[in-house]
């Protein structure tokens, strides 16, 4: 059996809506901050689908003559970037969970509504 | 000549220094060396708008100029619109640094660099030229923002109000990132020029999908409804020099990423199809919904917080109405709002240094010692409201030239939350009427931001306020407000001069347009919007003295319960109302741009 070509873009959208439901439907703030890097990955599936070439070689000119096909280097010097932004996102919200904890005892969404109406 | 790369670069830079020696240098170095670099960039920002309103500008990083049409490098476009907004989130971080000087709680230093990062963010925000530069510069304000709203880490509720900003802030981030690609693996580009000119004429379903998750992506920033829960939490527990700029300029910036990415890239691909209507259906729902809770909140930051909603959907508005004139208004329209936003977050901090709460009741005629923040906050009521005398008046009376629906929601926008400070200005500093209800989130007690035991007022706490209020009402009388807002709005909407002096680096020469008078014309729903403003806040002071069957909806109380439910204090609700939302804007962009 052979996949579609396109099927890394499905995979994308499915890991991108798994993502989003963990966040709605999450009673742990950790929980939801892991949702939030699933919902992430969705965009690394997404940059690399796009860059890939069938049979093309690392994009590492090391010992290969330019006339070679490599896939797109563009796109993962982007998910670099994203990785490397996300990163710090996820640390900032991982410390205010931390906070959070020692601040008011708990880890639940649902007892953090201070701020309502 | 000041290179652009300054804008970015010198905060940057002293941010990185004040950061690594925040515990051997004093106080006062670190109030200084953050004002001036903020007010540096300020001279460069207008340096910049004086010389490119009329020929803009391409700077190339490293010299790497286009070849052909591609284009190698990362640009810096310097334009009259970008520049301004550049300019005005200068002037904002300035004036939030004065006011606070000395006093205000730094979080064990952490407060100077952060603003200075976050400027640095919003400063290359406004004149990227690439789009993923545009996603990386919005990724860093928005990280730099969240960490400012979580300042106060010794209490639940800023944590909580972080948290939920930084999830569906993130997650927009995401969204914008699936558009990028999206766009990328259609043209191959990232220079919003050259994709402009690869897509233009097309719009199949790919386009459209791109288009709806890049919008998505930079309405959440621009706190459009539905996309606009996280703004108001986010408000509610900043500092108040935090609050400046989240109101003034970044939920502004937002708004303008959409402007920058339709301009530039799909202004051909939807060309003589319905939707910028799109644009204009959120931001009329969002004017209204944003207006009614305002005037329905008791927490003075929390109110305000609304009324940029409102504003902010009203600005898109004029943006879906997309012609020289409204885009020239929108132009004056920001940067008024902005500067009347920030004179009354300025006097909420007076009144929260001084009196330690941000809750209407509780402040109930303690304002009748402050003789200068009184008549700051209610002109600030009136500028809201746009009467005649401040710079929001002329930038609405473009917008809305020849369009009455749109001048009926300017109309009931402004004057609900003009009437909403006035309400609570006739309460604070006149103690008339009543106390008024006491509502849940009244309650969120917030401790005192700055460090003076004697609860002292210094002149730095009043200089901004009164800087931005007088700005405000100056632009107004300037003669030469409109004709620099025409010209930037029109070289703004000039997509093929745009990517033409991207590739050719060619000079494009606006002519400047001469700006027509239309201030007389509305003049008389400028005077009746602020009459009414005024009317409906002393109807509420005074409910209890008008009759009877007028009573009950004096502050909404009843009817706008269920509504204000939906702000429920649950991020996992708001991504929620998120996803719901981009799937609304990409069925609607199927349907009108097809």
């Amino acid at each position: 059996m052979t996949l579609p070509a396109d099927y890394p873009y499905f995979i994308a959208a499915w890991i991108l809506l798994c993502g989003l439901y963990g966040i709605v439907r999450s009673r742990h703030l950790v929980h939801m901050v892991i949702s939030l890097t699933v919902v992430q990955s969705s965009t690394y599936v997404l940059l690399l689908a796009i860059g890939f070439r069938q049979g093309g070689y690392a994009p590492v000119f090391a010992g290969l003559h330019t006339g070679v096909k490599v896939v797109d280097p563009i796109v993962q010097a982007l998910m670099l970037t994203d990785v490397v932004v996300e990163t710090t996102v996820v640390a900032l919200l991982l410390a205010m969970v931390v906070k959070a904890h020692e601040k008011s005892g708990t880890t639940s969404p649902d007892d953090l509504r201070f701020l309502r109406g | 000549m000041p290179s652009p790369a300054l804008l970015v670069a010198v905060p940057l830079i002293v941010a990185a220094l004040l950061g690594a020696l925040r515990k051997l240098i004093p106080r006062w170095v670190a109030d200084l060396a953050a004002v001036l670099t903020a007010a540096g960039n300020l001279a460069i920002a207008c340096w910049w708008m004086a010389h490119a309103l009329h020929r803009t500008q391409v700077y190339w990083f490293g010299g790497w100029f286009p070849r052909g049409r591609m284009a190698l490098g990362i640009g810096f476009t310097m334009d009259g619109y970008g520049c301004g907004l550049a300019a005005l989130a200068a002037l904002l971080t300035t004036l939030a640094l004065i006011f606070s000087w000395k006093h205000f709680e730094s979080a064990g230093g952490h407060f100077h660099p952060l603003m200075l990062v976050f400027l640095a963010a919003m400063s290359g925000f406004a004149v990227s030229g690439d789009i993923f530069n545009l996603f990386v510069f919005f990724e860093l304000m928005s990280t730099a923002a969240f960490a400012l709203c979580g300042l106060k880490t010794q209490e639940p509720a800023p944590l909580a109000g972080a948290f939920n900003f930084a999830v569906t802030n993130s997650v927009a981030a995401f969204l914008m990132l699936t558009g990028i690609a999206l766009l990328y693996s259609a043209t191959g580009a990232l220079n919003l020029a050259q994709i402009g000119l690869a897509l233009e004429g097309r719009h199949d379903r790919l386009v459209i999908a791109a288009f709806a998750f890049l919008t998505t992506g930079f309405l959440v920033k621009a706190a459009e409804f539905p996309f606009h829960f996280w703004l108001p939490d986010a408000h509610s527990v900043s500092p108040t020099p935090v609050c400046v700029l989240f109101s003034g300029i970044m939920v502004q910036l937002g708004l303008f990423g959409a402007m920058r990415v339709y301009a530039t890239v799909f202004q051909g691909c939807f060309a003589g199809t319905g939707v910028p209507w799109l644009f204009v259906a959120i931001g009329a729902v969002t004017a209204l919904w944003g207006g009614m809770m305002c005037f329905a909140e008791h927490h003075l930051k929390r109110l305000l917080a609304f009324s940029t909603i409102s504003h902010t959907g009203l600005m898109t508005l004029a943006f879906g109405v997309w012609t020289k004139a409204a885009l020239a208004g929108l132009f004056v329209y920001l940067v008024a709002h902005g500067l009347v936003k920030a004179g009354l977050f300025f006097c909420a901090g007076i009144l929260l240094h001084r009196f330690e709460t941000m809750s209407e009741p509780a402040l109930f005629g303690k304002g009748r010692s402050l003789r200068w923040t009184a008549p700051l906050w209610f002109l600030g009521g009136l500028g809201l409201a746009a009467a005649p005398g401040f710079a929001l008046w002329a930038g609405e009376t473009h917008v809305t030239d020849g369009a009455p629906w749109a001048e009926a929601i300017f109309f009931i926008a402004g004057a609900m939350t003009g009437a909403a400070v006035l309400r609570v200005g006739l309460r604070v500093f006149a103690g008339l009427g009543d106390a008024g209800p006491v509502d849940r989130s009244a309650k969120v007690d917030e401790k005192p931001e700055t460090t003076d035991a004697g609860r002292r007022l210094s002149p730095v706490l009043y200089a901004p306020a009164v800087v931005c209020v007088g700005g405000c009402m100056a632009l107004a009388f300037w003669k030469g407000t409109m004709r620099v807002a025409e010209a930037a709005a029109a070289s703004f909407m000039d997509f093929r001069g745009y990517a033409h002096m991207v590739y050719a680096g060619a000079i494009v020469v606006q002519q400047p347009v001469a700006p027509h008078d239309l201030l007389t014309r509305g003049i008389i729903s400028a005077v009746l919007r602020a009459l009414a403003a005024v009317a409906v806040a002393l109807w509420a002071v005074l409910h209890l003295r008008v009759p009877r069957e007028l009573r009950w909806p004096s502050h909404l109380e009843g009817p706008m319960r269920p509504v204000r439910e939906l702000q429920s204090g649950h991020p996992g609700d708001y991504v929620a109302w998120l996803t719901l939302g981009c799937a609304v804007v990409g069925v609607a962009a199927l349907w009108l741009g097809l």
